[in-house]
């Protein structure tokens, strides 16, 4: 696995753009300039109208000016034919070529006007002349140089043309009058130097254009392709950004999968992308997540990791690259992937801390797609796929774990309990005299028993339903839609007396509007959260003191809030509150017996509900317990009093 | 006024014993099973006039079913003659909603559940309602 660099070999440009990218961009170039040349050429046939109009009226000099007028026009005729043209093939969306075509057509015009032009003002006398450098700049900087060259040539030829046939007097001689004093065009050494240096200029200024020109233009050239390759960089960037996201956002295996071969085929501009998982046997790879590849691919067999020389080269920790996956003798399947059209794969071994778990591989419908970046790359996300498929396993792992240990609890708790209720029965009736006189001794150590007997039972219970509740949310329990207010009622009024004998003062407020406020739950489980913190508020409450229990919706949620005058939390309970057998220092001061069990259970449920608890309290002042639950969704759009 | 007979059918026979001690000391005739077949045999021997019946015998539910089965017995059935005993269910399945396992006054008229460890005093105070004393 090679991780330096390869420009020859890159990917960010498709083999045939790279080949055509330096015509591709001259030709963007004329068809954008076809149209801006022939807008210049408006201005410059009326620039001969103007001139001829007014040349003979500012300087004493004597033009031809119809000719001259004949040919603004003409220019001016042409140029609205290019421009129709041009429009047209706009139009048409045509190819290059065709702009091409009109670019030379457009040249070949005005070398033809400025020819007649020189012809008209003079020849080789005429100041007309040096117009042409600006047509041969114009063509240099358009054409590709040898198309410019050629027009350059045709313009020196077209000037030595003019001026060889009127010195010999093959062409009549058309000078400007009152330019010059002696007639020029006839001297032969004057019209050889003229056109020596029209000559020597027009190729030097030809040359130079074109060089430059293409020097830019090359320049050009290497911005379009790094930037072709900055883009491919950040695709991959992407890609190997929503992977490191996806290994910290979840842990759900599919989930993560899933993900993981789509982001790597786009990330990689592929056909495809699979991952297969090692079967529990080690023999077996087993298609776990698939993206771009056909059923009947899947469908191919198993893949026996013995008879499959690619695998086991994979699964020894390589990056291996089949270019020409049809033919290699590497494939357990090599008929099945040319019916698929896969013509080149890369594969990745996804390892765990100890051993292989599996292949991440990325298919290609060309042969020879995978250069070194791309093993580089699929690499990475391999290390990285690695990191999130340990991590969901070992989440899988933990959930089965904590599944059977739950199921381990309830099952001896159980069984503690009957042997604990029957104790408990046979003491009562010895506590009640069903056995006869009991002295006040025995009574007194019997109290004693059947309270430590009453804690057992009590522990028991707790611990059942810890235990019950664990083991039901990986059962996913079927919640139903609950209403709270009669719930809540139900609770207040069990507690009515209990409250009334520790002088308490206990209120329910419905702040829910007059609706029904409804949470997905169980019944059980709702009691046992408002039986827990209301006969907590009454338990450490101080007399006098009230317990306030307030229903309000909020935001999508029930809000149930059970707010007391008690002792309060101290605040280093705080972190430990839901901690199993847990119980704060100043609870224990006041009831000396208690599970420790009672706020986790209710965080337990209410986890399970899609709920949260919160608390606040002010030791020695109050606590104050507040569960959100969110509303049933039928409920969830009407309007709540907002807290 | 002859004594009421109590059924008490229980596989747990230290439970036999905790529900026994109070029934008799108040008076009640007490006779045990320990298994659904044996109470099956019992009933219409005994004759009881109240049932004190545990839920979870040979399986979680037997008891359950013993119930449906005496109070909804056909006329050519042994238990026909039962249909209106009360039966009073003992349940070792912890609930904290005491709602849940409440008596429908529509489907079992008689029925009433209790919770183990049960309290002598509760029993009695249930029994006697029951039998409408």
């Amino acid at each position: 696995m090679a991780g330096k660099p390869a420009p020859e070999k890159n990917n960010l440009i498709p083999p045939d753009l790279n080949f055509g990218l330096h015509r591709n961009l001259v030709e963007a170039e004329l068809v954008a300039s076809v149209g801006w040349w022939i807008r210049i050429r408006w201005i410059a046939g009326a620039g001969v109208i103007l001139a001829a109009g007014i040349v003979g009226i500012v300087f004493p000099l004597r033009v031809p000016q119809p000719a001259l007028f004949t040919i603004g026009v003409g220019i001016l005729a042409y140029n609205l034919v290019f421009y129709m043209r041009e429009r047209q093939l706009k139009r048409l969306e045509a190819p290059a070529e065709n702009y091409m075509s009109l670019a030379k057509w457009q040249v070949g015009m005005d070398w033809l006007a400025m020819t007649l032009l020189i012809h008209l003002s003079g020849g080789i006398e005429s100041p007309v002349i040096m117009f042409f450098f600006l047509h041969i700049i114009i063509a240099a900087i358009f054409f590709p140089p040898r198309t410019a060259l050629a027009f350059t040539l045709m313009a020196i030829g077209l000037v030595t043309a003019i001026a060889g046939l009127e010195y010999a007097s093959i062409l009549p001689h058309r000078p400007i009058g009152g330019l010059l004093n002696a007639p020029l065009y006839q001297n032969g050494l004057y019209v050889i130097s003229i056109l020596f240096f029209f000559g020597c200029t027009a190729l030097m200024a030809d040359y130079l254009i074109s060089s430059i020109h293409e020097r830019l233009r090359q320049k050009e050239e290497e911005i379009v392709r790094l930037t072709g390759r900055l883009q491919r960089a950040t695709t991959r960037l992407q890609t190997l950004n929503e992977g490191a996201r996806v290994v910290g956002s979840t842990l759900d295996l599919p989930q993560v999968l899933k993900r993981l071969v789509k982001s790597t085929a786009e990330g990689m501009g592929v056909h495809a992308c699979s991952i297969r998982l090692l079967d529990k046997s080690g023999m077996y790879l087993e298609p776990v997540a698939m993206y771009g590849l056909s059923q009947t691919y899947l469908n191919k067999g198993p893949v026996d990791v013995g008879n499959n020389p690619l695998a086991r080269e994979v699964l020894s920790g390589k990056i291996v690259n089949v270019p020409d996956a049809p033919n290699s003798p590497m494939l357990q399947y090599p008929e099945e992937a040319r019916q698929e059209g896969i013509r080149s794969m890369l594969s990745a071994p996804l390892v765990g801390k100890n051993e292989p778990l599996g292949i991440l591989r990325a298919y290609a419908l060309e042969p020879n797609r995978f250069g070194p970046d791309d093993e580089a790359f699929l690499a990475a996300i391999a290390a990285q796929g690695s990191i999130a498929l340990e991590n969901a396993l070992a989440y899988q792992a933990i959930e089965e774990l904590d599944a059977v240990k739950s199921r381990f609890i309830r099952t001896v708790t159980h069984e503690l309990r009957s042997p604990v209720s029957v104790i408990r029965s046979l003491l009562g009736n010895i506590v009640a005299g069903y056995a006869g006189d009991v002295s006040d001794q025995q009574r007194d150590i019997l109290d004693r028993a059947v309270r430590r007997i009453d804690f057992l039972q009590k522990l028991i219970d707790d611990l059942l339903d810890l235990a019950a509740g664990k083991a039901e949310v990986t059962k996913n329990e079927a919640l139903e839609p609950l209403p709270l207010e009669p719930a809540i009622e139900s609770v207040a009024k069990r507690f009515e007396v209990l409250a009334g004998e520790k002088e308490l003062d206990l209120v329910w407020r419905d702040q829910s509007l007059d609706e029904c406020t409804t949470v997905m739950a169980t019944p059980e489980g709702i009691d046992r959260i408002l039986n827990n913190l209301v006969s907590n508020a009454i338990k450490y409450n101080r007399p006098g003191g009230s317990v306030t229990i307030t229903l309000k919706r909020n935001n999508g949620e029930a809000l149930i809030r059970v707010e007391d005058t008690g002792i309060g939390i101290p605040v280093e309970a705080m972190d430990h509150l839901f901690e199993e057998f847990y119980r704060a220092p100043n609870a224990k001061a006041i009831e000396r017996e208690g599970t420790g069990l009672g706020l986790t259970i209710i965080k337990d449920l209410v986890t399970r509900f899609g709920g949260r608890v919160a608390v606040q309290s002010a030791s020695p002042v109050g606590t104050c317990f507040t569960i959100s639950l969110p509303l049933e969704k039928s409920e969830t759009g009407k309007t709540g009093l907002s807290g | 006024m002859s004594m009421k007979r109590i059924l008490l059918i229980d596989d747990d026979p230290d439970l036999r014993l905790a529900i026994r001690m109070p029934l008799e000391a108040a008076g009640y005739a007490i006779s045990e099973a320990d298994s659904i077949p044996a109470a099956k045999a019992a009933i219409p021997e005994v004759k009881p006039d109240l049932i004190v019946l545990d839920v979870m015998m040979e399986t979680a539910t037997a008891g359950f079913q013993l119930a449906l089965d005496v109070h909804n017995s056909g006329p050519q059935s042994e238990f026909k003659d039962f249909r209106e005993t009360p039966i009073i269910m003992l349940t070792a399945i912890h609930t904290t909603t005491p709602l849940r396992f409440a008596p429908d006054e529509d489907y079992l008229p008689v029925q009433i559940f209790l919770e183990k460890p049960v309290d002598p005093q509760v029993l009695l105070a249930k029994v006697r309602e029951l039998l409408g004393e």
